[in-house]
This record gives C-alpha cells, structure tokens and sequence, in this order.
C-alpha cells in the first residue's frame, strides 16, 4: 500500500532532489596488502540514480558492500542523510541490494522470497501479502508467485530480487551489474523497466556497471572509477562531451587518439600541422582525442568550413559496412579512425590516397601529458 | 579386434568381482527361509521357522532397540553439535582454523581398536561401561567425525550472497541462520544423518568393549549367537540388516534429490 504511494512520484520529491542523501568521506578498504580502495568521497542526491562505472577489478563491487554493510571500510565515514551509518550492522540498513547473481532463496517461493523482508520487519500478514501481490504485479510476476527461483528464466529471478528489493521500501536500492546475465534483448527491456520502477519510487539508487551504454542510458549521474578512485563523477552528457581525463574518453564512448603539443604561444599542433581546440591548453606534450563519427573524411583539397579542424594524411583502410564508412587515415605517427554515415552518391577514395579528415573546433578534446 | 578383446575381458573381470563381492550377501536371502536346522547351502527345504525363532527371541528384540534407540539418539546429537562446529569451522575466520578441523575429523583414520581400548581405560573410570549414556558418547566419538566432514564441505560450498541478501532484507544473523543457512544445508544434514545413523548401527569393535549382559546391541548380540550357535537364524537377521539399511540409503537418495533441487 505504500508501495503505491511511493510510485507516484510526489512533487515535493521532485523538488527536493538537490539534498544529498547518500555521502561516502574518504572512505578506503584495504584487502590483506592490497589498497584495493584508497580513497573514495562522493555523494549521491536524493532520488537520483547514479552509476558505478568501470572495467572489472576497479572496485565497483568492494565500494557497493561498504555501503551495504556487508564489508566494514578501512578508513573513512558512510552516511546516509547525515546519519553515520559506518558502524551500523548490515540488517539495520534499510538498504535494498540486488546482486548480480541474484541470490534468491532457493528454498523458497517466488512470493515467500518477495515476503521475506517485510517479515523479518514484522510486518502483519494481511498486509504482507497484499504488498508482495503488488510487488509481483509491479514487475508482471504475479502469475509465478509459487514457482521455486529455479523454475525460472534469468530475466524472471532478476525481475524476483528487484520486487525482493524494493517491497520494503528500503531508502536506497544498490544494484551490483543486475543485468550481466541477461542476453541482449532482455538486457534493453530490463535496462527500461529497472529505471521507470527507480523514476516511479523516487528511490535512491546506486547502479554498479562496466557497460558504458548502461550507465549512460539509465543513470542521472556516472561515476567512473579505475583502480579504485574516481576519474569524473558527472552527468552522461558531460562525461562524455567533457571527459576529465584520456581514460574516461577512452573508457565512455570510442575516441581517436592523436599525440600533439602546445607551443608556449598556446599554437596546437599534431604532425607538424596546426589545430583548433577550445578552452584553455595545457603548454608541453598532449594527447589529442575525438570521437570517429564526429570526424569527416574528405578529398585532399576539398574545402574544410572555417571553425573546422584540417588534418592531412593517406588512407590506409576503408570498410564499408552499409550504414556506415569505417575508414583508417595516417596521420604522422598516429592513425585516425573515421565514420561516417554513407550516401547514395559517397564515392570511396582509393587506398593510399592523400585524403583530409575533418572535424569541429569544439570536438577537440586536448589532454596534458604524452600518450601512455 | 583388440578393443573388443580387452572389453570382454574386462566385463568377466567386473561380473567376476560383482559375483564374489555380492554373493555372500545374495546367499543369506535364501538361507533365511531354510527350513534346515544347522546353516548350509543349499538348504533341503523351506519355512518361515528362522524369522519366526528371530522375532521370539527376546534378547535379539532388546538388542535390536537397544540398537535403533542408540543410532536415533547419536544421529541427533550428531547433527547437534556437528551442524554449530561446522558452523564455527567453515564461517568464523580464527587462527587454527585448519588444525581445529583436522583435529575433529581425525578419528577416522585411527584403528576401531585402539579407539576401542582407549575408550574402554577412560569409561571404566567414570562407570560408563554398559550403559546408554557410554554408548551415546563412544559412538559419537565415531559419527562426529563424519557428521563434521559432510557439514563442513555443504557449508563451505554453500553460495553465501542468500545470506547476505537475507542480512541485506533486515534479517538478523540467528534468522538468517534459521530461515536460510540451515534450510540450504538440509541435503548435507539428512546425507549426515543417514551416515551417522548407519555408522552407530553396525558399529562393532568398540560397541564389544563397552557392552555386556546387561546391555548390548544388535550387532554385538549376534556376534555372540554365531560364536555359540550356527543355525540360519542370523541370516534371517542379516536379511532384516540389509532391508534395514537399503531402507535408509533410499530415504537419503529420495531427501538429497529433493535437497538438491532444493539448492538448484
Ligand atoms: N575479499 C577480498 N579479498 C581480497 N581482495 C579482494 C576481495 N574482494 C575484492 N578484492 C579485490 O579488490 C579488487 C576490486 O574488486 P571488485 O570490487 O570486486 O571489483 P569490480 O566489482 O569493480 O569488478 C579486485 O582486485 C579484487 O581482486
Ligand atoms: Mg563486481
């Protein structure tokens, strides 16, 4: 029944989604010798659902159980609206975590899995069983209420342990890659379903993922982790217009990778030709990024629109794959990846033919520091 | 034409090994309905006269729920302390750990008889020889060991995220244990059960240390019958043994697929 309530997004909810709820302080977590966490602040906003972003191994998972509880951090505060919850027991929470395989009880019914907490939180049993029939209705499970987890597809036990989840109203719901096994198509119908129950509730969310388009797609804000500390914590638009460093671009999206310099007169260069970026340029070696489909490929001397950068270099690869023209340009040293959506008329240049990619000023993305 | 040479004898060898492993237990079925008075094969003719001397000897139905009360009472306290030692064992993180476990599962590879001896100079001196209580407590010396290794190796490998979601859903740690360890073990707990039932129930060297007119087991009591008697009564009772224990490997074949579809 609250369950309802808490679906219909209110309008003071809305409105105060600028108040921090879940704050991590210089939170670490050392395993043995290994630092497997150094360092962590970050604090994610009431309502909002924020992805854990990077490679497998970065620490994603470690920093999801310091939160539930189910590891206690080295160092550091954990607190949840302004409560320090640090040393607080795991089943004194209120936190819901999904995990990634699942981790039903296998003994048990697909409604006695979903009753479990509410149980354990002594709740009535007429009032249970009307929260765990609307639970299962929410996720479209009603009619396996009985079955045991095993009687079911992985899309079905991953759909149970979101209704086991969210039937008790936990304040913030922790998600650890809930969707890694699941095949591609239930992957995107999961991906929406699991945001518009999050968006309905209004519920914090932590969402832990290595897939770029997940997080990009699903969540309010990413944070993108490597080897335990924080690269960017931004929203998908500025991590990937904006990334903060060469490996979110690189980790967010595919990216050409150029190695340039920054003369003291603030020119930019790679392979001795002179290029546009905005912003301010760090002086000394940069690397030099964008994104293959935002650069053009174009005959030698064609015209390059002003605000657009030119770079001169010989093709080296082209594929066409029907909708798209991959094609490989050497560019000095380096190689650029280009593509383009093809038209009727495109006609492909020859292989080592002198060609002109091109892109826009604003598409620049200038980074101190040689390649690595 | 080798192959096929090689497994044929390799079937004889197996039919050969079957026939003089099973035979003297296949034998006993018909001795048992001899009709004889001494115990021979083939027997000359046929009755129910055995089962009917078995079932009227009191001795032998004393000793057999001596014998049955005995394996019931240490398979309980098997699981008892098996299930919480395992617990300790599998899931607390101490140094030790290893020895403590080795320590507890070391009996099975001690001789029956020196357990037997040793058993015998410590019960002597607290007057527990020939009774329950020194029976419960040798057998467990016996059935622990087994109790522990099958608990330890169900929990060790029992997938710990249900108990972490169940902590996660606001269980506390003795509900979690309750409503989702002990029920994902229940496999490991009837196959510990059915062990230390069966190991309490034929248990003979160091039963014989510890019993006497007074008290005896079914196993003892016909050790006994056989050593004064040589009548086809034993094999009715031989037949009723195997029944018995065919009875109690079905039960677990029946719980441990159900335990394991339990546990997917
Ligand atoms: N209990 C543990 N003991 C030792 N090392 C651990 C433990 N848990 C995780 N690690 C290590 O911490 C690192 C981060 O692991 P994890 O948080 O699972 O990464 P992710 O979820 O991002 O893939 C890995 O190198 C892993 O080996
Ligand atoms: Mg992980």
């Amino acid at each position: 029944m609250m369950l309802e309530r808490n679906m219909t997004a209110s309008p003071s909810r809305t409105a105060k989604v600028a108040e921090d709820h879940l704050v991590l302080s210089e939170v670490g977590m050392t395993f043995g010798t290994a630092d497997v966490i150094p360092s962590l602040s970050l604090a994610v906003r009431r309502g909002e659902m924020v992805a854990f972003l990077g490679p497998s191994g970065c620490g994603k998972t470690t920093t999801l159980r310091m939160i539930a509880g189910l590891i206690a951090p080295s160092r550091g505060r954990i607190s949840v609206g302004w409560r320090d919850i640090t040393r607080l027991p795991v089943h004194e929470r209120d936190m819901g975590l999904v995990f990634q395989s699942y981790a039903l009880f296998p003994h048990m019914t697909v409604s006695q899995n979903v009753a479990f907490g509410l149980e354990m939180r002594g709740i009535a049993k007429r009032e249970i069983r009307v929260r765990v029939e609307t639970a299962l209705e929410m996720v479209q499970l009603g009619h396996l209420s009985d079955r045991k987890p095993r009687a079911l597809s992985g899309g079905q036990q991953q759909r149970v342990a979101l209704a086991r989840a969210l039937v008790v109203e936990p304040s913030i719901l922790l998600l650890d890659e809930p969707l890694s096994n699941l095949d591609a198509k239930l992957r995107d119908e999961m991906r929406v379903q699991i945001r518009s129950l999050q968006q309905q509730s209004g519920i914090t969310a932590v969402f832990v993922t290595h897939d770029q388009v997940e997080a990009l797609s699903m969540c309010d804000r990413i944070v993108v982790m490597r080897g335990g500390h924080i690269e960017q914590f931004g929203t998908p638009g500025e991590i990937y217009e904006h990334p903060a460093t060469p490996f979110v671009a690189s980790f967010v999206g595919r990216t050409n990778r150029l190695s340039g310099v920054v003369e003291p007169s603030g020119r930019l260069a790679a392979a001795g030709q002179g290029l546009l970026a905005e912003g301010a340029l760090p002086v000394g070696q940069v690397q030099i990024m964008m994104r293959p489909h935002r650069v053009a490929l174009l005959a030698a001397h064609e015209h390059v629109p002003p605000g657009h950068n030119a770079l001169r270099g010989r093709l080296t690869g082209i594929t066409f794959v029907g909708d798209l023209i991959q094609a490989n340009v050497r560019v000095g040293e380096d190689e650029i990846t280009v593509e383009q959506p093809t038209r009727r008329s495109t006609a492909l240049p020859l292989m080592g033919a002198e060609v002109t990619v091109s892109w826009e000023a604003g598409d620049t993305m200038v980074f101190a520091g040689g390649a690595t | 034409m080798e192959i096929h040479k090689t497994s044929w004898l390799m079937g004889l060898l197996v039919t050969v090994l079957f026939i003089y492993l099973l035979a003297p237990v296949i034998l006993v079925f018909p001795i048992s309905f001899s009709g004889d008075e001494v115990l021979r094969f083939p027997p000359t003719s046929w009755s129910l006269r055995w089962y009917e001397a078995l079932f009227d000897n009191r001795d032998m139905l004393r000793a057999f729920w001596t014998s049955l009360t005995l394996a019931f009472v240490v398979t309980i306290l098997s699981l008892v302390i098996g299930i919480p030692a395992a617990w300790v064992i599998v899931r607390m993180e101490f140094k030790g750990r290893d020895l403590l476990f080795n320590v507890f599962t070391a009996p099975l590879l001690l001789p029956t008889i020196v357990l037997g001896l040793a058993i015998l100079i410590v019960f002597a001196s607290f007057g527990l020889l020939a009774t329950m209580r020194g029976l419960v407590l040798a057998h467990l010396v016996v059935s622990l060991p087994y109790a522990l290794r099958i608990l330890a190796v169900s929990l060790a490998t029992q997938d710990r995220s249900c108990e972490e979601a169940a902590l996660t859903l606001g269980a506390k740690p003795l509900s979690v244990f309750f409503r989702v360890t002990l029920p994902m073990l229940s496999s490991g707990i009837v196959a510990a059960a059915a062990l230390c039932f069966l190991v309490s129930f034929d248990e003979v060297v160091i039963t014989l240390f510890l019993t006497g007119p007074r008290i005896s087991t079914l196993p003892v009591e016909l050790y006994d019958y056989v050593y004064n008697t040589a009548d086809p009564m034993v094999a009715a009772a031989s037949v009723l043994l195997i029944l018995l224990t065919l009875g109690v490997i079905l039960v677990v074949e029946r719980a441990m697929g159900l335990g394991r579809a339990f546990v997917k």
